[in-house]
């Protein structure tokens, strides 16, 4: 996985975007310049059109 | 590829191995990126000494037990580990034979760095020389690990030396050693060179690879590259990490080289 970006297609919140993704890495997000760890943040509603950093957390070694 | 603005390098030293020349890797990443500022800050505890208690139970309920089972979150710890943590974090102790689960620590290392400095505009790099490791799911058990990139990034000296395999030689030797209890430090002396070891005079040299690989992540999104002559090269042996960072006739390969020369507006 890479940074990247994607741009929210309905409002959801942040728990709906994570299960949608199934991600097999950690992830950090950025939305609007705030950066949060999914569950810190589950309730929060992204609105269509939001872009949302996915920013993976990779190991090394 | 998009390749982001970076506001500034900052490098933390928490209890990093004292044969790491921070100051040095600093300079380093100066000359190589020089339109970025980069900061050396020093002990990340430093200003939180009101709060020592809180990140080292923190800290001590992220120890794994057994790298054949997943570390439950919020486990039950001891007094006693709870003080070796708070020794750990205040310098009293440089002690380095605890296990980690190191997504778990790079989290509580993102809530030492202030909410206006969580971004990807500045590359927090923080040196230690706690052993962590990760779990992998196709193999259920943990693997240690030198490096973990995120909002900060990791890198561990202990890492260094222990994540990555040494030559299968070495182990099979190792058992022989065991079983006829000679002496180990014979057989890592038949081994000089192969592989990094603790005091490692070539650690600095080696660990400036790694900064550039969480520079990397911030700057285009992933931290490693495919070329086994390449600095960025996820090294999984001993024998790759010496190639990598210290034996390739080249730091970086060309597409990575270019991309730091483009960085300096060259």
């Amino acid at each position: 996985m890479v940074i990247e970006e994607i741009e929210v297609k309905e409002d959801k919140t942040v728990k709906e975007l994570i299960d949608e993704l199934k991600l097999s890495s950690p992830v950090l997000l950025e939305v609007n310049g705030e950066v949060f760890y999914p569950d810190e943040n589950y309730g929060k509603i992204l609105k269509r059109g939001d872009i949302v950093v996915l920013i993976p957390i990779i190991d090394g070694g | 590829m998009s390749v982001r603005r970076l506001n500034k390098i900052l490098l933390y030293d928490e209890g990093a191995a004292q044969s790491l020349n921070v100051e040095e890797i600093a300079e380093y990443l100066r000359k190589k990126l020089a339109k970025i500022g980069v900061e050396v800050r020093g002990d990340p505890f430093c200003r939180l000494h009101d709060r020592i208690s809180d990140y080292a139970k923190k800290i001590a309920c992220i120890k794994i037990q057994d790298a054949t089972r997943r570390m439950l979150s919020g486990q039950e710890t001891l007094y006693g580990e709870i003080e070796y943590e708070k020794k750990r974090i205040l310098g009293k102790t440089r002690a380095f034979g605890v296990l980690y689960d190191g997504l778990e620590l790079q989290r509580i290392f993102w809530e030492i760095i202030s909410r206006e400095q969580r971004s990807l505009e500045f590359v927090h790099i923080f040196f230690t020389n706690r052993l962590f490791a990760t779990w992998d799911e196709h193999d259920r058990r943990y693997h240690a690990r030198v490096s973990v990139y995120g909002i900060p990034s990791i890198i561990s000296t202990t890492g260094v030396v222990e994540a990555p395999a040494k030559p299968r030689e070495y182990y099979l030797l190792k058992q022989q050693y065991e079983m006829l209890r000679k002496d180990l430090l014979e057989l890592k002396d038949g081994f000089k060179g192969s592989f990094m070891d603790y005091d490692d005079e070539r650690l600095t040299e080696v660990v400036k690879g790694y900064a550039m690989q969480a520079v990397f992540y911030y700057l285009i999104g992933y931290p490693f590259c495919e070329d086994k002559g390449c600095r960025l090269y996820n090294a999984h042996w001993q024998e790759e990490l010496i190639f990598a960072q210290l034996g390739s006739e080249y730091e970086f390969c060309p597409q990575h080289k270019g991309l730091i020369e483009d960085e300096n507006g060259h």
